[in-house]
């Protein structure tokens, strides 16, 4: 089946995020490299950002959830034991197409909670290993930010000059002045300047249903175009449905799917990007008579110690006007004050807190009416329009990220009930918030609660908790020892060693920020090491 | 980016005008649901832009009895039923330029940003990070070595 013309010399599964950097970082070193993605190019055109129906598009088709989208290209998930629905997007770009676009280097007490806080494990590698790979991921994606955050170590530097902390910004951090709490202007893939590919931001706020600019850093607008020009090959539309293995037990390629017609696309090497539910899926599809339970899985591993950020939100209404729909959203300004461990809180690790323009008035009444939001009485009848008019435009929200540690009973497993259109098993999601995770939340909504009254609020509340981020991470996870790690500290299978994984699914921990940062640095450093040790990898037939 | 569809005959306009003005009567300045037109061109743009919304809409018409009077209708419904009729008939009257307007929400105007060179620093003077850049380093420093 195979044609050794047609060889890549690095497989690429999925064109998302981590799959952007990689393919880039390759190509640039002359690698011949092919990346299968089940979705397509997004045309800039087609957003909803800057029409007039926006809110309602983007709670429809271009909702990141994929069980409401129900495109072609979204496999579904079968959430039926899951607290909560998943969030991803299928196409050139991936999740980076819906993200925020808010930028958080891990802090270096997260590879470490084993060594500091007695609870799950280590990461292999540290955060002075990491500094460099952000750095350079950083200068690749119009970072901007204001250099010098305490809450990191000495050094913390990004490319771009930091966008306005705006009205919100500024009543906020008047308010955690008087508390004496930490707070930092955000740090944003978003640039504030032309920056390469990248166009100056205008804005919108609505970076969470794509950005119609070309300004937020997605892989299809700040990775791909570049890597093509140097010979990167995507196939779209291509669902791949297994990874093959020879004799010696090396991955040899990708069956995959196009237009219901199976192809088969040769490699020497494979990495995995296909998002930390996408790739113990597709790990777990591919039994052998060598891998019954699934490829690079002697751990039992696989699928297993999923973990999600349930994230929560508290909004506070205010006298001022404060255009709280004006981006980047992104973040405004973002606090650590609640990050690192104090025993006496009642929980181990902390969170991230993120100011986050409300966007639209669908979305802010959403903060009356959403189905976890604590707000008294209702919103619609008599007194909507005068809630309305006090509010819209007057709204700040807390958004708050916390820890959430591994637990091997929150797993990605093959659904027996749901297929995707290519008729191969959805992932089925097991995943129960902890009381961990719980107890971090509690404790920091009613902090925002307070930051809110300090920042001069008329009313407050908890608008949920419990909402999906779209990090999804811990699903083949990384680790010196085979025995209890998918991959090693480079992301390369214990099993098959030929065989990588570059996207969230590598995290021992979940870390308190937002993973797109990490992800990316990782994605970096392992495309690094492949160049580096070209030479000495062993390959399949 | 829509093209106008039509799924709502005159008498179902009718209807979802009498329910939406129930959920939003107006006043503070603001025009009430059917004066705002939702239950005409703003509705269809609304279904055009999520056509998977009609068939709650027509639910509702369908199932609510008249004449209706408060909001007791709403919470006899089945809360995904509800969610769905409520988003689309907000969704409907927020896009109306007139409530828009009313409300100073400009919508997605692009604003170029920075708006002035300085305006990023604009917002940080007075020192307003003074204090947590007194407070110093706030992070924790773990040992280097891994624990195995
Ligand atoms: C709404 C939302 C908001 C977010 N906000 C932020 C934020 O502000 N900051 C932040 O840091 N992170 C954020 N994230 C998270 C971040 O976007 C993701 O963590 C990141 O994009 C994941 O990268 P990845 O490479 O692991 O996977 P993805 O970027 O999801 O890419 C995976 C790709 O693989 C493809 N694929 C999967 N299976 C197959 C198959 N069988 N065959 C072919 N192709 C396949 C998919 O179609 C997809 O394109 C957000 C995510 C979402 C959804």
């Amino acid at each position: 089946m195979s044609d050794s013309r047609n060889v890549a010399d690095v497989l690429i599964i999925g064109a998302g995020m981590s799959a952007g950097v990689a393919a880039r970082h390759l190509t640039d070193a002359g690698l011949r490299v092919v990346c299968l993605e089940q979705g397509e190019w997004v045309d800039p055109g087609n957003l909803p950002g800057n029409k007039p129906e926006y809110e309602v598009l983007g709670s429809g088709n271009w909702y990141p959830d994929p069980n409401v989208r129900r495109r072609r290209e979204d496999y579904p998930l079968d959430v039926s034991e899951s607290d909560l629905p998943l969030f991803m997007y299928n196409g050139v770009g991936g999740s980076s197409v819906l993200y925020g676009g808010i930028w958080a280097r891990a802090l270096p007490s997260d590879l470490r909670v084993r060594t500091l806080d007695g609870v799950a494990d280590d990461w292999p590698i540290s955060y002075a290993e990491l500094v460099g790979w952000y750095q350079a991921v950083e200068a690749e994606m119009g970072v901007s930010g204001l250099d010098g955050n305490p809450a990191y170590p000495p050094g913390f530097a990004v490319p771009l000059d930091p966008a306005p902390i705006h009205r919100t910004g500024l009543t906020m951090a008047h308010g955690m002045n008087k508390l004496g709490w930490h707070w930092w202007p955000g740090t944003n893939a978003i640039p504030t300047r032309k920056y390469g590919e990248q166009e100056q931001c205008v804005r919108y706020g609505i970076c969470r249903m794509g950005c119609p600019q070309g300004s937020k850093a997605s892989t299809d607008v700040t990775h791909f175009p570049a890597a093509i020009t140097r010979g990167l090959t995507v196939i779209t539309r291509a669902r791949v449905a297994e990874i093959t293995v020879d004799e010696r037990g090396l991955a040899t390629g990708a069956v995959y799917f196009r237009d219901g017609q199976e192809h088969f696309q040769p490699a020497s090497v494979v990495l995995m990007a296909a998002n930390g539910i996408g790739t113990p899926r597709l790990l777990l599809m591919s039994t052998s008579r060598r891998f019954p339970h699934g490829l690079a899985n002697s751990s039992g591993l696989v699928g297993k110690r999923l973990m999600v950020h349930p994230y929560a939100s508290t909004v506070g209404v205010y006298d001022d006007e404060l255009e709280d729909w004006l981006g980047p959203a992104g973040e405004h300004i973002g606090s650590m004050q609640f990050y690192e461990t104090d025993a006496s809180r009642g929980f181990v690790r902390g969170a991230k807190w993120s100011l986050i323009p409300v966007g639209g008035p669908l979305e802010a009444v959403d903060k009356w009416t959403g189905p976890t939001s604590l707000a008294e009485g209702g919103f619609w009848g008599e007194g909507s329009a005068e809630e309305m008019r006090t509010s819209i435009g007057h709204l700040m929200q807390w958004h708050i990220v916390p820890e959430d540690l591994p637990e091997e009973q929150n797993q990605v497993t093959l659904s027996t009930e749901l297929t995707d259109s290519d008729g191969l098993p959805a992932p089925k999601i097991h995943y129960r918030v902890s009381e961990n995770t719980r107890r971090i939340v509690d404790f920091n909504l009613a902090r925002t609660l307070e930051a809110h009254e300090a920042a001069g609020a008329t009313r407050s509340w908890v608008a949920g908790r419990n909402h999906t981020s779209g990090h999804n991470t811990g699903t083949a996870r990384m680790g010196d020892d085979p025995a209890t790690s998918v991959v090693d500290r480079w992301g390369r299978s214990h099993d098959v060693p030929n065989l990588y994984v570059i996207d969230g699914s590598v995290f021992p921990t979940s870390t308190g920020v937002n993973v797109g940062a990490t992800i990316c640095a990782l994605a970096k450093r392992t495309a690094s090491h492949l160049v580096e040790q070209a030479r000495h990898q062993v390959v399949g037939a | 980016m829509t093209g106008a569809v039509q799924v709502l005959d005159d008498a179902q306009r009718a209807g979802l005008a009498a329910l939406a003005d129930t959920l939003i009567p107006g006043g503070s300045g603001l025009p009430s649901a059917s004066a705002a037109e939702v239950h005409g061109q703003w509705i269809d743009r609304a279904l055009a832009a999520r056509p998977e919304l009609a068939d709650a809409v027509l639910a509702v018409i369908g199932t609510v009895p008249e004449p209706v009077a408060g909001l007791g209708w709403l919470a006899d419904l089945d809360r995904s039923l509800a969610d769905r009729f409520t988003f689309a008939v907000a969704g409907a009257y927020f896009m109306n330029p007139v409530v828009r307007r009313a409300l100073g929400y400009p919508g997605t105007a692009p604003r170029p940003l920075l708006a002035a060179p300085d305006e990023a620093e604009f917002y940080l003077d007075d020192d307003v990070l003074g204090p947590v850049l007194a407070r110093g380093h706030v992070f924790r420093q773990p040992p280097e070595e891994p624990a195995r």
